[in-house]
C-alpha cells in the first residue's frame, strides 16, 4: 500500500514537473541513441536537428523565444529509454523528439502520456507506436512523420510478387524485437493476398550471431525471395551465411537495412540485395538539405533518421504557432491537425485518427555493392498504385 | 538436410572448442572461470582487424598478430587483476568477481575509445563454396575447423612432450609442491595466461571473419562456458569435444525442433551436467587436468 501511495505520490509530481519551463525558452526533449547498435543514425539525427534550430532561432524562433534541446542517450535500449523519458517529463520539456526505434517508442509512450507532453517519434514505424494495443484507441500524445510498417510490409511483398517475379518467399527474423516481428507477419499477409506462398518461416534470437541452422531449412524449401526484417547488423550477417551456404534467393529487406555500412559489413554477399526505406539521397525533395548537411559536417547524412527529426521539429514548431501555446493538450490538439505543412521530406498531413502522415511515399532501393551506395530503384505513394 | 546439419554444426563447434580451450587451460591452473576471457577474444578480433585494414596484411600474418597481442592481453590481466588476489590466496570466487570486473571494463573502454560501430573484416577467401556430397561449406568455414584442430592438438603436444608443458602440468596437480621444486609459479602462470590469450587472439580473428567485430561480441564466448563445463572444465580433450558437441546439438535443435528453442535446449544440458556430472566427459576431479 505505502508503495502505491509513494509511486502515485512521484506521478503526480512528474506530472506537475510537465507544466514547468524556463523563461524566455522553450525546452524540447530529444531522446536517442547517442551510443549502441543504432549510434550512426542517432548522431547524424542529432547533428540534423543541431543544424536546423539554429535556423530557426536565428529566424527569432518560435512564439518569439528560442528552442533549446534537451537531449539524452537512450542507448536504443527500452529500459533506458524509459529512464531517459522520466527524466525529460521531470526536466519539463514541452514537446519530445524519438525514439527512433519502434520497441523503445513503444515503451516511452505511456510516460509521456501520463506527463501529457507530446512525442514526435521519428523513424519508429510500428502501428502500436501511436495507436494503443490494448484498447485500439489513438494514443493522445504521440505522433510521427514516418510511414508505418503495414504499408512498409506490403509495399515489400508487392514488389517482390511484381518486380522481382517470385512466387515462394521465405522470412528470417529477430523474436525479440517488435520491428522484426511484426514486420514479418506483415509482409506475409500481403505477399499470400497477392498470391505468392510462404514457405518458411524462421526467427532467431537478438544478439544472435549464427543463422545458419536456419538458413539451412530454408535453402531446403528453395524460396525465390528472403525478406530480412531487421538492422544492417543482422542483414549483413544473414546475408554472408546464406551465400555460404549457396542460397541464391533475392534477398530483401525494410528501412533499418539503409545504413551506409551495411555495404562494409556485408561485403558481396549482399549486393543486389533490395530494401525499402523512407527516404533516398537521390530522392529530389531533399537535396537542399544534403547539401547543407555535408557542407556543415563534411559527410552525408545517415538516412533517414536526420531528415524525420527535422520533420518531428517541424511538426512541433508548427504546432506552437498554431497553438500559440506550449500546454500540452493544445499541442497535441494542433500535432492532430497538421495539414500540407511544408516539411524536410516534402508535404505533411497528419490523419487525425491514428496519428500518422497520410500518404507517405516509401522507395525500393537496391545495395550495390561494386559502387558502395544504393541505387534508387522505385518509388511508391501508396500501396494502390 | 541430416548431412548440411551436421556439416553446420560441426563448423560452430569448432569455433566454441576454440574458445572453451582458454577456459580450461586457466581453470586447470588455478581453478576459476576465467570470465575475462570473452573480452580478451573480442579485443584479438580489434587487433586482427586493426593489421587486416590499416596495413592490409594477409591473414597469416593477420593471425600472427592476433595471438600475439591478445596473448599480452590476457598476461597483462592477469598482473593487474588476478595476481595480487592469487599471491594472498583469496579464495577463487573472488578471482571470478575480478574477472567479470575485467569484461565488463575492457568492454565499455573498447565502447569509449574506439566507439560502437561494426566492423567487418576483408573477404580473404571471397564467397567459396566446397560442396561435400551435397552438403555446402563455405572455404573459410573448413579452413576454421581445421586450424582450430590443428591449433588444438598442437597445444595438447606442447604440454605434453615440452618442459615448460610439463611444468604447468605439475601446476596443475599441485601447485604448492610445484613451486618448493623450484618452478617459478609467476612465470608458469603467465605462461598459461600467454597461451589462452593466443587461442583467444585465433578465436577473435575467425569470429570476426565469420560474423563481425564489436564491442560485445565476447558474449558469445557463454557458449564456450558451456563447452568446457560439457567436456569437463580443465580438460583439453574436453573442450575439443564439449564444442563439437554443443555445435552440433544446438544445430540439430534449430533445424528440428524449432531455432527459439536452441539457448533453452544449450543452457539444460549446462545444467544437466552440473547437476548429474560435474566433472564432464572428461574431467578427472582431483587428478590430472589438461
Amino acid at each position: 500500500m505505502r508503495k502505491i501511495f509513494a509511486s502515485l505520490c512521484v506521478m503526480t509530481l512528474l506530472a506537475f514537473a510537465g507544466s514547468a519551463s524556463g523563461e524566455g525558452i522553450i525546452r524540447i526533449g530529444h531522446t536517442v541513441s547517442l551510443t549502441g547498435g543504432a549510434s550512426m543514425w542517432g548522431q547524424s539525427e542529432a547533428r540534423a536537428l543541431d543544424m536546423l534550430v539554429k535556423k530557426i532561432n536565428d529566424a527569432g524562433g518560435v512564439l518569439g523565444r528560442q528552442i533549446e534541446f534537451v537531449r539524452y542517450d537512450n542507448r536504443n535500449d527500452g529500459v533506458e529509454s524509459v529512464n531517459v523519458a522520466r527524466r525529460l517529463v521531470t526536466d519539463g520539456v514541452v514537446a519530445v523528439i524519438g525514439p527512433a526505434q519502434s520497441g523503445n517508442a513503444i515503451a516511452s509512450a505511456p510516460v509521456f502520456e501520463r506527463a501529457q507532453i507530446p512525442m514526435v517519434v521519428t523513424t519508429a514505424t510500428n502501428p502500436y507506436v501511436t495507436i494503443d494495443q490494448r484498447t485500439d484507441a489513438v494514443r493522445p500524445f504521440a505522433f510521427r512523420p514516418c510511414f508505418i510498417d503495414p504499408f512498409q510490409g506490403t509495399v515489400a511483398a508487392r514488389f517482390a510478387i511484381t518486380d522481382l517475379e517470385a512466387r515462394k518467399g521465405a522470412v528470417l527474423y529477430d523474436v525479440g524485437s517488435d520491428y522484426g516481428q511484426w514486420l514479418a507477419r506483415y509482409f506475409e499477409e500481403a505477399f499470400v493476398a497477392k498470391g505468392g506462398e510462404i514457405v518458411a518461416r524462421e526467427a532467431f534470437r537478438t544478439e544472435e550471431l549464427d543463422y545458419r541452422a536456419q538458413l539451412g531449412k530454408i535453402k531446403e524449401l528453395a524460396p525465390d525471395v528472403i525478406f530480412i526484417p531487421t538492422s544492417q547488423k543482422e542483414a549483413a550477417m544473414a546475408a554472408k551465411q546464406a551465400r555460404d551456404l549457396g542460397i541464391e534467393a533475392v534477398l530483401l529487406g525494410t528501412d533499418n537495412w539503409g545504413s551506409p555500412d551495411l555495404i562494409e559489413l556485408g561485403g558481396s554477399a549482399i549486393d543486389g540485395g533490395y530494401f525499402v526505406n523512407l527516404t533516398d539521397l537521390a530522392d529530389p525533395d531533399i537535396q537542399e538539405f544534403v547539401e547543407e548537411y555535408k557542407a556543415a559536417f563534411g559527410e552525408e547524412p545517415v538516412l533517414p533518421n536526420p531528415v524525420m527529426a527535422q520533420d518531428a521539429l517541424l511538426m512541433i514548431v508548427d504546432a506552437l504557432t498554431r497553438a500559440g501555446s506550449e500546454d500540452g493538450e493544445a499541442l497535441a490538439e494542433a500535432l492532430a491537425n497538421i495539414s500540407d505543412l511544408k516539411v524536410t521530406s516534402g508535404v505533411l498531413t497528419v490523419d487525425p485518427a491514428d496519428h500518422n502522415p497520410l500518404d507517405k511515399p516509401a522507395v525500393i532501393q537496391q545495395v550495390d555493392v561494386p559502387n558502395a551506395t544504393f541505387k534508387f530503384v522505385k518509388k511508391y505513394v501508396s500501396v494502390e498504385d | 538436410m541430416f548431412l548440411q546439419t551436421l556439416i553446420t554444426g560441426l563448423s560452430i563447434g569448432g569455433i566454441y572448442s576454440l574458445m572453451a580451450v582458454g577456459y580450461s587451460l586457466v581453470f586447470s591452473v588455478l581453478n576459476f572461470s576465467n570470465f575475462a576471457h570473452g573480452a580478451v577474444i573480442m579485443l584479438g578480433a580489434y587487433v586482427g582487424l586493426a593489421l587486416a585494414t590499416r596495413f592490409s596484411l594477409g591473414l597469416g600474418l593477420v593471425l600472427a598478430g592476433s595471438v600475439a597481442g591478445a596473448g599480452i592481453i590476457a598476461v597483462i590481466n592477469e598482473r593487474l587483476a588476478y595476481s595480487s588476489l592469487r599471491r594472498r590466496k583469496a579464495p577463487s570466487l573472488y578471482l571470478m568477481i575480478s574477472a567479470m570486473g575485467c569484461s565488463v571494463f575492457l568492454e565499455n573502454m573498447v565502447y569509449a575509445t574506439i566507439g560502437s560501430r561494426f566492423y567487418a573484416f576483408p573477404e580473404f577467401f571471397g564467397r567459396q563454396v566446397v560442396n561435400l556430397w551435397g552438403s555446402s561449406l563455405s572455404l573459410l568455414d573448413l579452413s576454421a575447423f581445421l586450424f582450430s584442430i590443428l591449433a588444438i592438438w598442437a597445444l595438447h603436444l606442447f604440454i605434453g612432450r615440452t618442459k615448460t608443458g610439463i611444468a604447468i602440468r605439475a601446476g596443475v596437480s599441485d601447485m604448492t609442491m610445484c613451486s618448493l621444486m623450484g618452478v617459478d609459479l609467476d612465470r608458469l602462470i603467465s605462461v598459461v595466461f600467454l597461451l589462452a590469450g593466443g587461442f583467444a587472439g585465433i578465436a577473435g580473428v575467425f569470429l570476426g571473419i565469420k560474423y563481425l567485430v564489436y564491442p560485445t561480441m565476447g558474449w558469445v564466448t557463454n557458449k564456450a562456458y558451456i563447452a568446457a563445463v560439457i567436456g569437463g572444465l580443465g580438460s583439453l580433450p574436453g573442450a575439443l569435444a564439449g564444442g563439437l558437441i554443443l555445435g552440433v546439438v544446438e544445430t540439430f535443435v534449430s533445424t528440428y525442433v524449432s531455432s527459439v528453442m536452441r539457448d533453452v535446449f544449450s543452457f539444460s544440458l549446462l545444467i544437466a551436467f552440473l547437476v548429474m556430472r560435474p566433472d564432464g566427459l572428461f574431467g578427472r576431479s582431483g587428478e590430472e587436468k589438461v
